[in-house]
């Protein structure tokens, strides 16, 4: 009886307010106590935090074309000097690291001991998203363009028309990439078809500009278990409800080109920042998502 | 003690939600909300938008509304609701279908169709994809792009099978939430067009940059548009805004401007219980001065 009406109400406070649509304030996700720390310095200009399966963190510095490896007892260790500057960087469920080679026009994956193995070239790249199912999505800024290399590493131009792509990711579901305009107003969406294609592109988000700009400033993203974006920009990390609608903005860790960030640590429950010479992270009270099936 | 405090508090989430369910509520259902003998009942029927070129990829219901006076030699009104789905229910809200005949039957609104549109979504390509909700990129945003999806495209539709009003003094346009904020634009954007709008607990709230009609309907030449506005003193307060201030901020604006305007202050919070039981008493507000409004001013 008793669990038939509780029931009942559960199926009522989900129903009975349509309207309410969920509001994800930044409140829910901060830490009293908990803001941005340290974790690395000294770099020329950091980029493509990307984490493992064990909740390492690896960056770039791209001009000095190295990638670096944070542990869980945060001691950063170099893993690669031969990453041609490298900037954008994620883990494949494969457990390998891919990474946007500026310098050598190539997407590239990294062996264990640091070697990269192109995978496509002479491509005009920048950030780069790696699917559970080896579909890579990267953004290509000079021409304004996304493009797809396949599970057989079959290269494809699958968007255009965007300002200046830079920041990519999928929603959790991985069938949703958002690419966002580092010279624009706007978040654009795409619903990816099982062959790579995109459809139905959409300035799904606005983001907050700076006062008397029209850029917002926009670089990488990443995405948490319930769907909010993490979008590094000009005014700081701004978030973005499952709607599309901003929920608010992290402050920069500091007054530098906040370029990206990804959550990592064992629990994936750090924002880890990468801004120019430094590495920063920050606990939040949500966690990130393995992109691994 | 378990025995005792267990029983005690599912009696209490069961006497919220017996409240909830019986609609316990200072706002009750009038006459006109209510199914008469003797009134005539217009027809509702179902349909699917499914090809949009504004809203690309989107699909989405949506119902007609056509009254049992409604005669094809002689042009009709129209009337646009937001979230249709949510109107055009004779248990929903504001039970539409039965407000308009009990109104049409007395004289107090010209003959008028009603179109329920829900907002748009855009399914995922692959199976267990989540689906684009597109509801708060259409109402949220400012711009002209609903008010061009339904001028351009799905009125023009409808309006091969129905005679439509081609004056904006017939048109009108109305919403909850996003959906009032969305009716507002509607209007702001294309007064040629829509002459009216209502809304309920309306979003002018920084959810998308809607935060700034006060200030622009101040600034900005008057436009021909009547306004409606309800909203409750225990709306939300939240990320985007305090719904009823943002609405207390909008009458003083049409105040200001010279708008022929109506605002109501309730007491509920984020729901369409008041909007719904004062309907009637809106639209008699809204439609009295029409030339079809038989027991109007006109």
């Amino acid at each position: 009886m008793m669990k038939k009406y509780l029931v009942l109400l559960l199926l009522w406070s989900g129903t009975s307010n349509p309207l309410n649509a969920q509001d994800l304030p930044i409140s829910q996700i901060m830490i009293d106590g908990e803001s941005w720390e340290l974790v690395a310095e000294g770099y020329q200009f950091t980029e493509g935090p990307a984490v493992n399966d064990a909740g390492e963190v690896f960056f770039t510095d791209v001009p000095a074309s190295k990638i670096y490896k944070v542990d869980l007892q945060g001691k950063v260790t170099l893993f690669s000097d031969q990453a041609n500057k490298t900037a954008g960087l994620m883990f494949g469920a494969d457990g390998k690291l891919y990474g946007t080679s500026i310098g050598g026009k190539a997407i590239v994956q990294f062996a264990a001991d640091g070697t990269p193995t192109s995978m496509a070239e002479d491509v005009n790249c920048n950030d780069l998203v790696v699917l559970a199912d080896g579909h890579i999505f990267f953004t290509d800024h000079v021409d304004g363009k996304v493009w797809n290399v396949s599970p057989d590493r079959k290269l494809k131009e699958v968007a255009s028309g965007i300002t200046f792509p830079n920041g990519i990711i999928v929603w959790p579901d991985q069938k949703q990439l958002v690419v966002s305009d580092m010279k624009g107003e706007h978040l654009w969406n795409f619903c990816i078809s099982a062959d790579g294609s995109l459809n139905h592109q959409q300035p799904y988000s606005a983001m907050q500009l700076p006062i008397g700009s029209m850029e917002s400033g926009a670089d990488g993203m990443t995405v948490d278990k319930v769907g909010r974006l993490f979008v590094c920009t000009s005014l700081g990390v701004q978030v973005f409800d499952t709607q599309g609608r901003l929920s608010g903005i992290l402050s920069k860790p500091q007054r530098a080109f906040l370029s990206n960030v990804v959550f990592g640590g064992p629990d994936l429950n750090y924002l880890y920042a990468t801004t120019q010479d430094k590495v920063y992270r920050r606990k939040l009270n949500t966690t990130g998502v393995r992109f691994t099936k | 003690m378990i025995r005792i405090q267990l029983p005690g508090a599912v009696a209490l989430l069961l006497l919220g939600f017996c409240s909830q369910l019986l609609g316990q509520s200072k706002y009750e259902y009038g006459p006109d909300s209510q199914r008469q003998d003797g009134v005539p009942q217009g027809k509702v029927t179902q349909h699917r938008w499914e090809n949009s070129k504004v809203f690309p990829g989107t699909q989405r219901d949506y119902w007609i509304y056509v009254p049992a006076q409604y005669d094809k030699t002689k042009p009709a009104s129209l009337m646009v609701f937001n979230d249709g789905g949510g109107y055009v229910r004779e248990k929903g809200h504001s039970r539409v279908p039965i407000v308009f005949d009990n109104l049409i039957h007395q004289g107090r609104m010209p003959v008028t169709i009603g179109v329920f549109i829900n907002p748009g979504v855009i399914p995922a390509e692959q199976p267990g994809g989540t689906p684009r909700r597109n509801r708060s990129f259409e109402y949220d945003s400012l711009g002209d792009q609903y008010a061009q999806f339904l001028i351009d495209e799905l009125l023009p539709a409808i309006g091969k099978d129905y005679n439509l009003t081609d004056s904006a003094e017939g048109r009108a346009i109305c919403g909850i939430s996003s959906g009032g904020i969305c009716a507002f634009t509607a209007a702001w954007e294309r007064p040629d067009y829509f002459s009216k709008v209502v809304s309920y607990i309306g979003s002018f709230t920084n959810i998308r940059g809607g935060h700034v009609y006060p200030a622009l309907i101040r600034k900005a030449e008057k436009k021909p548009i009547r306004v409606f506005l309800q909203e409750g003193s225990s709306d939300l307060d939240n990320l985007f805004g305090n719904w009823p201030l943002a609405n207390e901020q909008m009458a003083a604006a049409l105040k200001y401007a010279g708008y022929d305007y109506q605002f109501v202050m309730g007491t509920e919070g984020h729901s369409g219980r008041h909007g719904g039981t004062i309907l009637p008493e809106i639209l008699t507000w809204l439609w009295r001065d029409h030339p079809d409004t038989p027991q109007g001013s006109n």
